[in-house]
């Protein structure tokens, strides 16, 4: 009796540490990704003129103007961090149109705050009224997805080219690396170990070096700007990590199996179909995921190799070009293009295990 | 399982069908398609004010659609060098940036124009080391920029008595940036540190002030930049090493003053213009010297439509076309003199009248890129001299300076 | 995993099959691999075109064994392999043993563990520049959270050369121990638990468990992980050239990233080739050694049918 409650309040204490522990790896690993996220919700001036800066992204700004002397205008922003009134803005706003227009995008590009000219020019009235005129407007929080993706109106159809290119990284890499995997899992013969060295091998000479007369001998076979050629490409580094995984799935599963299909008369080639093939589905299509992942993240080789089809990853480096020393935008672009590869980590998770399992070098 | 079974198998289907699709799109497509691969405008309302108010005037005209993609200098070689080498050229116009236009002409990538015929226009002088190669032109200069100086507001009150931020010389500057890291604590002052970008041209332009040539970096008047400079051991942010642009740092506030590629001043600038002072850059008693680049249209080698190409650049290169673009685009210096007198006075954006400033009254270099084996390698030579006489030692060692030109001259060709 | 003998006795059946399953792998690789190391290679003995162009040389080799900064690259290089490798490894195995407990939650927490693999590499840079500069996010938090002082901000990118490389350890850590995690934890549930409670019934504790037991028998899997590592930690540089820039921590391959793609000259162009080769030729050997010394050449799965 005691001894069993001895060991319950052990097994509590193991899970309590466990917990704490797991926890505290799970922050570090959540945090730098939490301010990104966080950032590519926050406009310019919450994240470059606060300081400390904000963990998280406000809701709405406060704003007051204000006479320059001379009978013009000036703005300033509630900054939290300081506490105060900061100067926002041009030195000094006229009604002249022009300047009110620069000012309404201005505060839309760098306060994602909605203020349009008549806005401006009622609140200029008020102000000299009053004196001044305090306001509170609405932090649109998409704003800077939106930026991104109203510029680039080729975006929906990279996603598909993406996708498509993904899709054929998948089909080349796991048929082909999958065969030599089945291979490498289900025979014996000369040469093996060499080839498993070579195949390791692959992955040692630096790509850089390859680039260029890689993707010259694409561009002679008529592959460029085409999803294929570039799934030709990606399927360099794909073939290597699935021939090791595709090989340990295939010795986690019996052979025996195998063989007492071909008692109830199947051929070879059905029963592989029929009966291996089945039990390696989990692990093939994590397989499939990975290589998803690698090849919607390449930039490096689809720049170059591409120019009206664009992969979604282009699209993203292309607009990030413009976004200078302007973080939010940047973490929005890498969010946006995040956000999938994350969704299919979601659904590998389960078989990422079994897909390891039995990997050897 | 069966979700992603499914899931693949509904991605593959959807995928070809969208792709067969996008196929015929393409081949309906009747006008011809120009080709402009472009390293500048990246900003996206510069690309939105060219597509909407410059490019359909000359579509109309020519029955063409201009394609215009923004893409960086190094995958824009890359990928010349690709097209080439398979032969399949689609791209008819690049911009490529001046430092890297050798690179362009040596390869053949670019073909030369015909620039006698252009009579109407003057591209600047200062580019003209650049752009053109063996007596011939092959770019035609956009969208130029000189270095500038950007500083927080906080910094004003250290500044040295008797000095103006509009008409500094060197030596307030460093000073300024000294008093500045003594009251502050800590350095203040911010450059390129980020080996190979752009600390050569800062520093070059300083030299220029001071009498030096552009890139020697041992002439009298450069020992004499340099001494200045190694004051500012600690006038620097204690991270500067690693400020591959100087916007962002100006924008948190961790530098409050530096000397800038204009297009990074105006980036901070921009963000919040009642904080910052802009001027142009420092000078010495040569005036003020800037290093002044560009960017430049060039028709490609094996250009599909080679002909359309060269009326392109024609079109985009008349002087009151290059003033409307600079109006609409903001941010760069039209390089053709003619476009620059019709600015004249009227400019209102803050950047570009400094910039006019600085390249019509300063002592102004271009890049002779050409010239060397590696431009890269020589900037390299700038950046150790940097850390090694600046940042650790503090002092001028002449010694050291020679053999780094020493370094220079055996990258010359 | 079928057993030795079972495998001797069918192997005389299916002499073609193998072969056939493995071509279209060689065939694939001969032409987009090969084809361009050929290349490559062949490149990196060649003279320059100033220097009577296209004949054989080891002009090219020379020029990396004479530069200062090919030696300092090869040092430090060494050092991040040794640390991060180690690190890496008993950080990643201990997750490991922990997740191997069944617990509410574990199949999230891997969840959690993957994501940063999968990221962009741009979102990764982006991540860390904003947030080691010193007016950067991890400061902002430290202030909020109260353990520094707003006047005491951390100068995580100021520090020495020894600091930088730790730095970047720590930094490559974050997105790699999960990958290493993940290996280990699989080649652990492929363990039957009735071993380590045998040792435990003859009065093992739970230390001799691990080292005796446990450990030996992860052994194939610790290969893996380990060469992966290995592999990919000599070639970090990305990382290293998004919060430093290049030249200020030298690296094999940012070094070759440097020459071949940095510089824009043939010289340097086939320096960089020749450096290619080296450091393939590094890794290979250091590879092989691994792989000989931890004995993954000898195992039953693995052995040859001719020996």
């Amino acid at each position: 009796m005691t001894n069993n409650l001895r060991r319950n309040a052990g097994r509590t204490m193991r899970m309590t540490t466990i917990y704490i522990l797991v926890s505290g790896v799970a922050m570090i690993i959540i945090f730098p990704m939490f301010f990104l996220f966080s950032f590519s919700l926050m406009s310019d001036y919450e994240t470059y003129s606060e300081w400390p800066k904000p963990l998280l992204p406000r809701t709405s700004v406060d704003y007051r103007m204000d006479h320059s002397g001379n009978g013009n205008f000036r703005l300033s922003i509630w900054n939290v961090s300081e506490n105060d009134w900061m100067p926002f803005g041009p030195e000094e706003l006229n009604r002249n149109p022009d300047e009110i227009k620069k000012l309404s995008r201005f505060l839309n590009n760098y306060g994602n705050t909605q203020f349009s000219e008549e806005e401006i020019l009622t609140a200029m009235k008020l102000t000299d009224q009053d004196g001044f005129y305090e306001f509170a407007l609405r932090k649109s929080l998409i704003h800077n997805y939106r930026r991104f993706f109203k510029l680039y109106s080729g975006a929906a159809r990279s996603v598909l080219q993406s996708l498509y290119t993904a899709g054929m990284t998948i089909f080349i890499s796991v048929s082909i690396g999958g065969m030599a995997g089945y291979a490498f899992a289900r025979y014996v013969f000369k040469g093996k170990n060499i080839l498993k060295l070579s195949v390791l091998f692959v992955r040692m000479f630096p790509p850089v070096a390859i680039a260029i007369p890689m993707v010259v001998i694409l561009g002679k076979m008529g592959m460029y700007d085409k999803p294929v050629g570039l799934s030709l490409i990606y399927s360099i580094n794909q073939i290597s990590m699935n021939i090791w995984i595709t090989a340990s799935i295939f010795m986690g599963i019996p052979e025996s199996l195998e063989e007492a299909a071909q008692v109830f008369g199947t051929s070879k080639t059905g029963a592989f179909f029929r009966v291996t093939m089945p039990l390696a589905v989990p692990g093939l299509a994590a397989c499939a995921m990975y290589s998803f992942i690698y090849s919607w993240n390449e930039v490096i080789n689809a720049v170059i190799l591409t120019q009206f089809n664009p992969t979604f990853p282009v699209v993203v480096y292309k607009s990030l070009l413009g976004a200078n020393a302007q973080v939010h935008l940047i973490a929005a672009g890498s969010i946006a293009q995040a956000l999938p590869a994350i969704i299919f980590t979601l659904f590998i998770r389960k078989y990422i295990l079994q897909m390891w399992g039995g990997v050897k070098v | 399982m069966k979700k992603l079974v499914i899931m693949t198998a509904l991605i593959l289907v959807v995928s070809a069908f969208v792709f067969a699709a996008g196929e015929k799109e393409m081949a309906a497509n009747a006008p011809t398609r120009l080709v402009v691969s472009s390293r500048l405008y990246s900003q996206p309302g510069e690309q939105q004010f060219l597509i909407d108010e410059v490019f359909p005037a000359f579509e109309k005209e020519n029955n063409c659609i201009v394609m215009f993609e923004i893409l960086e200098d190094d995958p824009l070689l890359k990928r010349a060098q690709f097209q080439k080498e398979s032969g399949r050229v689609t791209t008819d116009v690049v911009i490529a940036h001046a430092g890297r236009m050798a690179e362009w002409i040596k390869n053949d990538y670019v073909v030369p124009l015909p620039v006698d015929q252009w009579t109407d226009r003057t591209f600047s002088k200062a580019f003209s080391t650049s752009i053109s190669a063996n007596g011939k032109t092959y770019f035609a200069p956009v969208g130029g920029d000189v270095y500038l100086m950007l500083i927080n507001k906080k910094a004003l009150p250290y500044l040295p008595a008797g000095a103006d931020v509009q008409d500094l010389t060197w030596e307030q500057y460093v000073d300024w940036a000294v008093a500045v890291a003594k009251g502050e604590g800590e350095g203040k002052a911010a450059v390129t540190g980020v080996p190979m970008k752009s600390l050569i041209y800062m520093y070059g332009g300083m030299f220029l002030s001071y009498g030096g040539e552009f890139p020697v970096i041992n002439s009298p008047g450069a020992i004499e930049g340099w001494t200045l400079l190694s004051k500012m051991k600690d006038a620097y942010t204690p991270t500067v090493n690693t400020y591959d642009n100087v916007s962002a740092p100006m924008k948190t506030g961790e530098a409050w003053m530096t000397v800038a590629h204009m297009v990074r001043c105006g980036d901070a600038y921009q963000s919040n213009p009642s904080n910052y002072v802009l001027a142009p850059a420092p000078k010495g008693p040569e005036g003020i010297g800037s290093i002044a680049g560009t960017s430049g249209f060039a028709v490609t080698n094996g250009a599909p439509n080679e002909e359309l190409a060269i009326k392109f650049v024609k079109y985009m290169t008349e002087p009151s076309m290059a003033v409307r673009v600079a109006r609409g685009t903001g941010g760069f210096i039209p390089p053709i003199d003619e476009a620059i007198d019709q600015l004249g006075d009227s400019i209102q954006d803050e950047i570009i009248s400094k910039g006019i400033m600085v390249m019509t009254n300063g002592v102004v270099s271009g890049v002779p890129g050409g010239d060397y084996t590696s431009w890269g390698a020589v900037k390299q030579v700038y950046d150790d001299a940097f850390q090694e006489l600046i940042l650790k030692r503090g002092a001028v060692d002449v010694d050291y300076l020679n053999e780094a030109q020493a370094r220079i001259n055996a990258l010359k060709k | 995993m079928p057993d030795t003998t079972e495998i001797q006795d069918r192997e005389t059946k299916r002499n073609l099959t193998p072969y056939l399953l493995i071509a279209p792998v060689v065939i694939y690789y001969i032409i987009f691999w090969l084809f361009p190391v050929i290349n490559a290679v062949g490149g990196s003995f060649l003279s320059t075109s100033l220097d009577k162009g296209g004949i054989f040389t080891l002009a090219n080799y020379k020029a990396v064994f004479k530069d200062p900064i090919f030696w300092q690259a090869v040092i430090n290089t060494t050092i991040i392999v040794i640390i991060s490798v180690t690190l890496e490894f008993f950080l990643a195995f201990g997750l490991a043993l922990l997740i191997n407990v069944k617990f509410r939650g574990s199949s999230f927490f891997l969840f959690l563990a993957i994501i940063p693999m999968s990221l962009p590499a741009v979102a990764v840079g982006a991540m860390w520049n904003s947030g080691l500069a010193t007016y950067g996010w991890l400061n902002s938090f430290l202030i909020r959270i109260g353990l520094i002082d707003p006047s005491n901000k951390i100068l995580f990118l100021a520090g020495t050369h020894f600091s930088r490389m730790i730095l970047i350890i720590l930094v490559d850590a974050w997105q790699v121990i999960p990958f290493m995690m993940i290996i280990l934890l699989s080649g652990m549930q492929g363990l039957q638990p009735e071993m380590a409670e045998a040792g435990r019934v003859f009065g093992g504790n739970r230390w001799q468990v691990l080292r005796k037991i446990t450990v030996p028998m992860l052994k194939q899997t610790i290969i893996t992980a380990m060469i992966l590592r290995i592999i990919a930690a000599i070639q970090i540089w990305l990382i290293i050239v998004m919060i430093f820039g290049f030249n200020r921590l030298p690296v094999l391959m940012e070094q070759i990233v440097l020459n071949i793609d940095q510089y824009m000259a043939e010289e340097f162009f086939r320096k960089g080739m020749a450096l290619s080769v080296i450091v393939a030729v590094l890794v290979s050997g250091v590879s092989f050694i691994y792989l000989k010394a931890s004995g993954a050449f000898d195992d039953p799965g693995s052995r040859e049918g001719d020996e």
